[in-house]
C-alpha cells in the first residue's frame, strides 16, 4: 500500500453530514483552542514542542504495549519532514462510538480529550506527560493520516489541521493489525503563515532516539525502531531490552565501575501502581537516580522518588543495626549517605498522574510515596539478607560517604567560622560589583592572576564583577565533596555565588544571574573551561539548567595593517578578513595565547562590553547523556576515555600549542 | 545599566565539553607529555636544547646563567610558565634522574632526597657533549622546521638524533587517556644492538636482548626475574620489579640507618 496516497477526493455525503453537525461544530471548537493557545498543551512551539508531538503518538503505541498486545513500534523521520509512527498492537477501535455515531479512530483524533484512557477500563496505566492525546497532534499538523489494520482490512482516514478530509474507509487488505499515523507538523514559512510551530524547526533525530531509548528501557521486551530518512544513507537505530531498567542502570553505570556485579531490581504490583526499581553502587561519588512516572521523566522528583529514599534509607540503617555494623554509637546514616554513588532507576505507572510544578515534572499522587516505600522495603530488606557480602559493601560505601561528610561538614564550618571573624564573608580575590540586584549582575570567573587583573581595570564596576582563580580547578569528578570543599578555589566560587551546593544548593540567593567563564583561547584555557562546566554540573546543576552559564569568547587575533586595526574571533573569519584587506604587504597579526595579553581597554572593547561582545550560553538538552560525557572524560576509567579521544580526534582542527 | 544587550550564541553543554576536552587531550598527547620516539624528547625538552645551541652553549664553552635559557625558550619557543622550562632544564641535568645528562648544570641541582635545584637566577648551565650528538647536524637540512607561536621563527619537529634517545635516556609521561614509561637503557648495549640490527634487519627479539639485556637505571637498582622485561620487550607493557640495596650502619644511639643506597629513583612516578 502507498501511504503517501491521498483518497480525500469523496465530499462527505450531506445525509451524515446533518446527523452530526454540532458535534462537528463541537469538535472544531475544541481544537481550535489548540492552534490558539498550542502552548497550553505541548509546552512550547519550538523544537521541544515539536518533539513533543511524536511523544504523544509513541505512548499510544507504547500504552498497546503496556495493555499487552503490542512488541514492535517503528518511528520514521520521512524525507519531507513528517513523521510516521507505526505499531503491531490492536489497531485505533473503528466501530462507531455509542453517542457520537462515528467510528472511534475518527473520535479520538479529532476530539480533545477522546480516548480509551479516561474510563480506566481499556487500559489500566498510560503514559503522556499531560494526556492530551492524538487529537491534539492532529490539530498543529497540516496533514495527517492514519491507517488501522484490523480484521484483515486496511483502514484510512486523512485530516488537514484537526479537519477531515474524508470518511474513514477501507483502501486494501491485510493479514496483519495495528496502527499507523504519520503527521506533518504546521510550520510556519513564508507559504505557511498561518502555521504553528517556529519558523525552521525540524526535528532532532539525536533528541527523538535518546527518548525513544529511554522508552524501550522503561518497556521491557519492547523493540522500538527509529531511522531518519533525511539523510542518505538513512539512519537507523534499534532498542530493545529484555532486562528493561536493569540493563538502564548497566547503562548509566557503563564507564564507572560497579561495585557488585548484577543490579538489585525490585518489582510489583500495589494498589493498581505497577513499580520497577533498580538500583546499583559504583565507585564515583555522584548519585545518579532517573525517575519515571508513565514513562515520563520527572526531573524534579515527587512522591515516587520520595517512597523509594525513605525505604532506601531505612533498609540499610535496618540491616546495619541488626548485623550490628552500625554501632551503638554511631548516629544513623542519613539520606544523602546511603544515596552517594548510587545509580538508580525508578519507574512507576499508575492510572491517573498528577503533575506539579513549575514544568510538570513532579509527580503529586500521594499515594504512590507509601506504595513505592513499602514495597521497596520489603523487596531490598529480603534482598540485603539474602546476599550479606553485598549488603557489607553497600554499607562499607555508606559509611565511608557518612564519614566524609562529617569531614566536609567540619569543612564547612571551618569556613563559616572565619567568615564570622573577617568582616566581609567574600573572598579576598573577588571584585566585586556595586550593583545589589542579581538579575542585572555578572561574574567573570578568569584564568590566572594576570588576566584577573585587566580584567579588574576593563570591567564597569556597576554590575560586573571579578574572580581571578589560579591555574588548573580541581577535577570534582574524581574528588569527594569533603577535599572538594577544602580546595581554595572551588570555596571562592562557593561563597562569591552566594547560593551553597549540592543538596543545599539555593538559587534564590545566587548573586549574580550571569556567571561568565573567562579562559585564555588556548588548550589549557579549554581544560579549564571544562573542569569549571564539570564543577557547576555537578554540585550546581540549576546554574547550567536555567541557562545562568556563559562563556566569554575573547578574539584569537587582532590585525594591524596601516591604521586599521580589527580583533578576530575564529579562523575562518581571519582569512575572510585576509581576503578583504589583502596580504600584500603583510598585515601585522597578533595570535592572543592569554587574556593577559590584552590591555584591559581592549579586553573590554572585545570581551566584556556587552554592546560589542559574544558569548555562549551553556544549554543542556540531555541529562542522560551530559552526565555519561562528564563521566567518561573527568571520570577515572582511562580506557574508555582512551577510546573516546581515538573516535574523535578530528573534532579539533588545528593543533596549535 | 539596567539591560544587557549582546550578542548569545547557545551551545549544548555536551557538545562544548566534549570539543574543548579534545582540543586539550590532543595538545597534551601530540605536543606535551609524551615523547617522539625519533629522539626521545618532550616538545619541552627540544626547545631547551634547540635554544641552548642556538645561544652556542655546547660544551666546549663556559657555562651561563640559566635564567638566560629560561628566557629565551619562553621568549622564542615555548609560551607557558616558566617554572615548566626550569624544571624541564633542571630534570635534564640530574645525574639522578637523566642516564646520559644532556644539559651540565653549575651549582645546586636539587639531590636525590628531594631537594629542590635553586633558583634559575643563580645557576649556570650548558650543553653535555651527549646533547652535541642531537643537535650536531641540524644545520645540515637534515630535519623540518615549523613556525613558532608568533611565526617570527622557526624550530625544529625534532632532532637529529645520532642515538635512540628514547631507549637510552627513557621517558614518562602521563598524557589523557594514556601514559608511558620508558626505562633508560645502558648507551653501549643500545649502540651494540643498534648494529646489530643494521647488520640484520630480521634479527629476532631474542638475539637483540643478547645484546640489550635490560634497563639501567641512573642510580642502580636490581631487577628481579627477567621474564618482566622480555613481556615489555615483546608487547609495549611489561612490570619489573627492582630491589634497592642498601649499606647498614650503626648508629652510637643503637640505631639502624642506611648509607650509600643504590635504590631506583627512576622507578618512583614522577609527581
Amino acid at each position: 500500500m502507498n501511504k503517501d496516497d491521498l483518497h480525500n477526493s469523496s465530499a462527505i455525503s450531506t445525509h451524515v453530514d446533518a446527523a452530526y453537525d454540532e458535534k462537528q461544530i463541537q469538535v472544531l471548537e475544541g481544537l481550535e483552542a489548540v492552534r490558539k493557545r498550542p502552548g497550553m498543551y505541548i509546552g512550547s512551539t519550538d523544537h521541544n514542542g515539536l518533539h513533543h508531538l511524536v511523544y504523544e503518538i509513541v505512548d499510544n503505541s507504547i500504552d498497546e504495549a503496556l495493555a499487552g498486545y503490542c512488541t514492535h513500534i517503528t518511528v520514521r523521520i520521512h524525507a519531507d519532514g513528517s513523521i510516521s509512527v507505526q505499531d503491531d498492537g490492536r489497531g485505533f477501535p473503528i466501530g462507531l462510538h455509542p453517542k457520537l455515531k462515528r467510528p472511534a479512530v475518527e473520535v479520538c483524533l479529532t476530539i480533545l480529550h477522546a480516548g480509551g484512557k479516561f474510563g480506566g477500563e481499556g487500559y489500566k496505566v498510560s503514559g503522556g506527560l499531560h494526556g492530551v492525546g492524538a487529537s491534539v497532534v492532529n490539530a498543529l499538523s497540516s496533514h495527517m493520516e492514519v491507517f488501522v489494520y484490523q480484521d484483515g482490512k486496511i483502514h484510512h482516514q486523512s485530516y488537514q489541521r484537526g479537519k477531515i478530509l474524508n470518511d474513514l474507509h477501507v483502501i486494501g487488505e491485510t493479514d496483519r493489525t495495528g496502527t499507523t499515523v504519520r503527521f506533518w507538523p504546521d510550520i510556519k514559512s513564508d507559504s505557511n503563515p498561518d502555521g504553528i510551530f517556529e519558523e525552521g524547526t525540524t526535528f532532532r533525530f539525536d533528541v527523538l532516539r535518546s527518548r525513544i531509548r529511554e522508552m524501550a528501557f522503561l518497556n521491557k521486551g519492547i523493540r522500538i525502531d527509529i531511522s531518519d530518512e533525511r539523510v542518505d544513507p538513512a539512519e537507523h537505530k534499534s532498542y530493545h531490552f529484555e532486562g528493561g531498567i536493569i540493563e538502564f542502570v548497566k547503562y548509566i553505570n557503563k564507564n564507572r565501575t560497579a561495585i557488585f556485579p548484577e543490579p538489585i531490581y525490585i518489582e510489583g504490583l500495589k494498589n493498581d501502581i505497577a513499580i520497577e526499581v533498580a538500583l546499583q553502587y559504583n565507585d564515583s561519588y555522584q548519585e545518579n537516580t532517573f525517575a519515571f512516572a508513565n514513562n515520563v521523566r520527572t526531573p524534579e522528583g515527587g512522591t515516587h522518588l520520595v517512597g523509594f529514599y525513605a525505604a532506601l534509607t531505612r533498609c540499610i540503617n535496618d540491616y546495619g543495626r541488626r548485623y550490628k555494623i552500625l554501632k551503638e554509637a554511631d548516629s544513623n546514616l542519613r539520606g544523602e549517605d546511603v544515596r552517594e554513588s548510587l545509580a538508580a532507576v525508578v519507574s512507576v505507572k499508575l492510572r491517573e498522574p498528577q503533575f506539579e510544578g513549575q514544568t510538570k515534572s513532579k509527580l503529586g499522587n500521594s499515594d504512590v510515596r507509601g506504595a513505592v516505600d513499602s514495597m521497596v522495603h520489603e523487596q531490598l530488606s529480603a534482598y540485603l539478607e539474602e546476599n550479606p557480602s553485598i549488603a557489607r559493601i553497600i554499607l562499607d560505601r555508606s559509611l565511608g560517604a557518612a564519614r566524609a561528610r562529617e569531614a566536609a561538614r567540619k569543612a564547612r564550618e571551618l569556613t563559616r567560622r572565619k567568615s564570622v571573624l573577617e568582616s566581609a564573608s567574600l573572598p579576598g580575590k573577588l571584585a566585586d560589583c556595586s550593583e545589589t540586584d542579581p538579575a542585572k549582575c555578572e561574574i567573570f570567573l578568569v584564568e590566572g592572576n594576570s588576566a584577573g587583573g585587566s580584567a579588574k581595570a576593563g570591567r564597569d564596576r556597576h554590575y560586573q564583577a571579578i574572580l581571578p582563580l589560579r591555574g588548573k580547578i580541581l577535577n570534582v569528578e574524581k574528588t569527594r565533596l569533603d577535599r572538594v570543599l577544602m580546595n581554595e578555589e572551588i570555596k571562592n566560587m562557593i561563597t562569591a555565588f552566594g547560593c551553597g551546593i549540592g543538596n543545599d544548593f539555593d538559587l534564590s540567593k545566587l548573586r549574580y544571574h550571569r556567571i561568565v567563564c573567562m579562559t585564555d583561547a588556548d588548550v589549557d584555557g579549554a581544560h579549564i573551561r571544562v573542569l569549571m562546566l564539570t564543577f557547576f554540573y555537578r554540585y550546581m546543576r540549576p546554574l547550567i539548567e536555567k541557562g545562568y552559564v556563559y562563556i566569554a569568547m575573547p578574539p584569537l587575533y587582532k590585525i594591524t595593517k596601516g591604521k586599521m586595526e580589527r580583533y578576530v574571533y575564529n579562523d575562518e573569519a581571519l582569512e575572510e578578513l585576509l581576503d578583504e584587506i589583502g596580504r600584500e604587504p603583510k598585515p601585522e597579526l597578533q595570535r592572543y595565547k592569554g587574556l593577559g595579553e590584552m590591555s584591559s581597554e581592549q579586553l573590554w572593547t572585545t570581551t566584556m562590553n556587552p554592546e560589542t561582545r559574544t558569548m555562549m550560553q551553556v544549554t543542556v538538552a540531555d541529562a542522560i547523556s551530559a552526565d555519561e560525557t562528564f563521566t567518561l572524560l573527568m571520570g577515572d576509567q582511562v580506557e574508555p576515555r582512551r577510546e573516546f579521544i581515538e573516535q574523535n580526534y578530528d573534532l579539533v582542527a588545528d593543533l596549535d600549542i | 545599566m539596567s539591560e544587557i544587550k549582546d550578542t548569545l550564541i547557545p551551545t549544548e553543554l555536551e557538545h562544548e565539553v566534549k570539543k574543548s576536552f579534545i582540543a586539550y587531550s590532543m595538545a597534551v598527547i601530540v605536543n606535551r607529555a609524551l615523547p617522539d620516539v625519533r629522539d626521545g624528547l618532550k616538545p619541552v625538552h627540544r626547545r631547551i636544547l634547540y635554544a641552548m645551541n642556538e645561544l652556542g652553549m655546547t660544551s666546549d664553552k663556559p657555562y651561563r646563567k640559566s635564567a638566560r635559557i629560561v628566557g629565551d625558550v619562553l621568549g622564542k619557543y615555548h609560551p607557558h610558565g616558566e617554572s615548566s622550562v626550569y624544571d624541564a632544564m633542571v630534570r635534564l641535568a640530574q645525574d639522578f634522574s637523566t642516564r646520559y645528562l644532556l644539559v651540565d648544570g653549575q651549582g645546586n641541582f636539587g639531590s636525590v632526597d628531594g631537594d629542590q635545584a635553586a633558583a634559575m637566577r643563580y645557576t649556570e648551565a650548558k650543553m653535555t657533549r651527549m646533547a652535541g650528538h642531537l643537535l650536531g647536524e641540524i644545520d645540515k637540512d637534515t630535519v623540518d622546521f615549523y613556525p613558532n607561536f608568533d611565526e617570527s621563527l622557526m624550530q625544529p619537529t625534532v632532532l637529529p638524533s645520532r642515538f635512540p634517545n628514547l631507549l637510552v635516556n627513557g621517558s614518562s609521561g602521563i598524557a589523557v587517556g594514556m601514559a608511558t614509561n620508558v626505562p633508560p637503557h645502558n648507551l653501549g648495549e643500545v649502540i651494540d644492538g643498534t648494529i646489530a640490527m643494521i647488520d640484520n634487519p630480521d634479527l629476532t627479539l631474542d638475539e637483540l636482548m643478547e645484546h640489550i639485556q635490560g634497563p639501567d637505571f641512573p642510580t642502580g637498582g636490581i631487577i628481579l626475574g627477567r621474564s618482566g622485561i622480555r613481556e615489555a620487550y615483546f608487547t609495549g607493557r611489561g612490570r619489573i620489579i627492582v630491589r634497592a640495596k642498601t649499606d647498614i650502619e650503626c648508629c652510637p644511639q643503637g640505631a639502624a640507618a642506611s648509607s650509600s643506597p643504590r635504590f631506583p629513583t627512576w622507578s618512583i612516578r614522577p609527581a
